[in-house]
């Protein structure tokens, strides 16, 4: 019996970049067809638990890399399955429903757009304009951390509500702005409370260059209070059709 | 293969990070391959074909007392009146030069009081350590305001 790592799918007719290195001892990547769909695959590693930081960039870098090319639906990592299970229980049982989104997605990719503020200047921001925050830090800066527990959380809670408060309203500017370039959008919730947006647009790939200028222009927009970072294209990470049945 | 990794966007202002394809920090691939993409049941059965997987906690925290503490930190080494602030260094100066001189117009004085009660505590803290010899002229400044 032997394990298959599968790291998406592709149509049949679709030609694999030459240089991917997959995770498996082998580092090969191919695919197998079947009907009208093919699994991108490779060998797993037979000794150790998938989940290294390798296993991961690996998977991405081989998901990625084949985007920019060719329509992909990327497989949650990790994706392992027996040799006969990829035509018998994926590629076959699913071909309809595969071919469907891969026909939805073709000339389409992903680009992720995320922000941090620049910290000092928007606290500042905070400090002069927020006038409960103002006093609560002149009374507490220079006393001893120790006496001061409470106010401190205090001050660091109001801080940060104010902070998402502005930035919910900067993300929600930024989506505004960039929609009109995405045949979709997923926003989702940015992670720490001085991340200015976490947003994924799927874009046509005849319009990626019109995204990434207008992406530019944010940047523009918003350089000194805030660093815009755009990754992509990518696989449609956010974008799997039907994703959302599971 | 090439990505279109370091492309800059048109106008090459070069405003804005570029990542991925293969390019992307740990952090953004954790972000963007954890938990999406796409599942089939088929893939329950990884367990049954020995393979583990190593937990990678992704999990972000939003809020917590860690959080608040690192953001009352970072706010309270900011100094207002240091650089920066809309006007209050100009006001904070006019407060120490104009109690002394004995110049300042009623409007400043009034703008003068405002700011000096609002950071006056931690202040005269600091400036009692920093700088011992202006004490004296620090006093007289308050006393006149008083």
């Amino acid at each position: 019996m032997t394990a298959v790592y599968v790291y998406g799918l592709v149509g049949a007719d679709a030609q694999l970049p030459e240089d991917l290195t997959g995770l498996g001892p082998s580092g090969k990547v191919s695919t197998v067809v079947h009907g009208d769909v093919a699994a991108i695959i490779g060998d797993v590693p037979p000794d150790r638990p998938l989940g290294t930081r390798d296993d991961l960039l690996a998977h991405e870098a081989v998901v990625d890399t084949v985007a920019v090319r060719t329509a992909v639906l990327p497989m949650r990592f990790p994706a392992v399955v027996e040799e006969d299970g990829v035509v018998d229980e994926l590629l076959a049982p699913h071909h309809d429903r595969f071919v469907a989104a891969l026909s939805e997605l073709a000339g389409r990719v992903q680009y992720t757009l995320k922000g941090r503020y620049e910290q000092d200047v928007v606290l500042r921001e905070v400090l002069q304009e927020n006038p409960e925050v103002q006093q609560l830090q002149a009374e507490i800066r220079d006393l001893p951390e120790d006496a001061t527990y409470h106010q401190r959380l205090r001050l660091g809670e109001l801080v940060v509500g104010d902070l998402e408060e502005r930035r919910d309203a900067e993300a929600e500017q930024l989506v505004q702005q960039l929609e009109p370039f995405a045949v979709g959008v997923v926003v989702h919730n940015p992670g720490q409370p001085d991340d200015v947006v976490n947003a994924a647009f799927l874009v046509e790939q005849e319009r990626a260059q019109e995204f990434e200028d207008a992406v530019e222009q944010q940047g523009e927009r918003l350089h000194g209070r805030a660093r815009l970072r755009l990754l992509g294209p990518l696989a449609p990470y956010d974008f799997v059709p039907g994703d959302e049945e599971q | 293969m090439t990505v279109a990794t370091q492309r800059q966007g048109g106008g090459g202002g070069g405003y804005v990070d570029r990542g991925g394809g293969g390019s992307s920090s740990l952090a953004d691939v954790v972000e963007l391959i954890l938990d999406r993409g796409l599942v089939i049941d088929v893939f329950v059965r990884v367990s049954l074909v020995g393979i583990e997987i190593l937990t990678v906690d992704a999990r972000i925290v939003v809020a917590s007392v860690d959080t608040y503490l690192r953001f009352a930190e970072a706010t309270n080494r900011l100094d207002l009146y240091a650089k920066g602030g809309k006007d209050l260094p100009g006001l904070v100066e006019g407060m120490t030069e104009g109690g002394a001189r004995g110049k300042t117009s009623g409007a400043l004085d009034a703008a003068v009081d405002k700011v000096g009660d609002m950071l006056s505590s931690g202040r005269e803290e600091r400036e009692r350590e920093e700088a011992p010899r202006r004490r004296p002229r620090q006093t007289r400044a308050r006393e006149r305001e008083e």
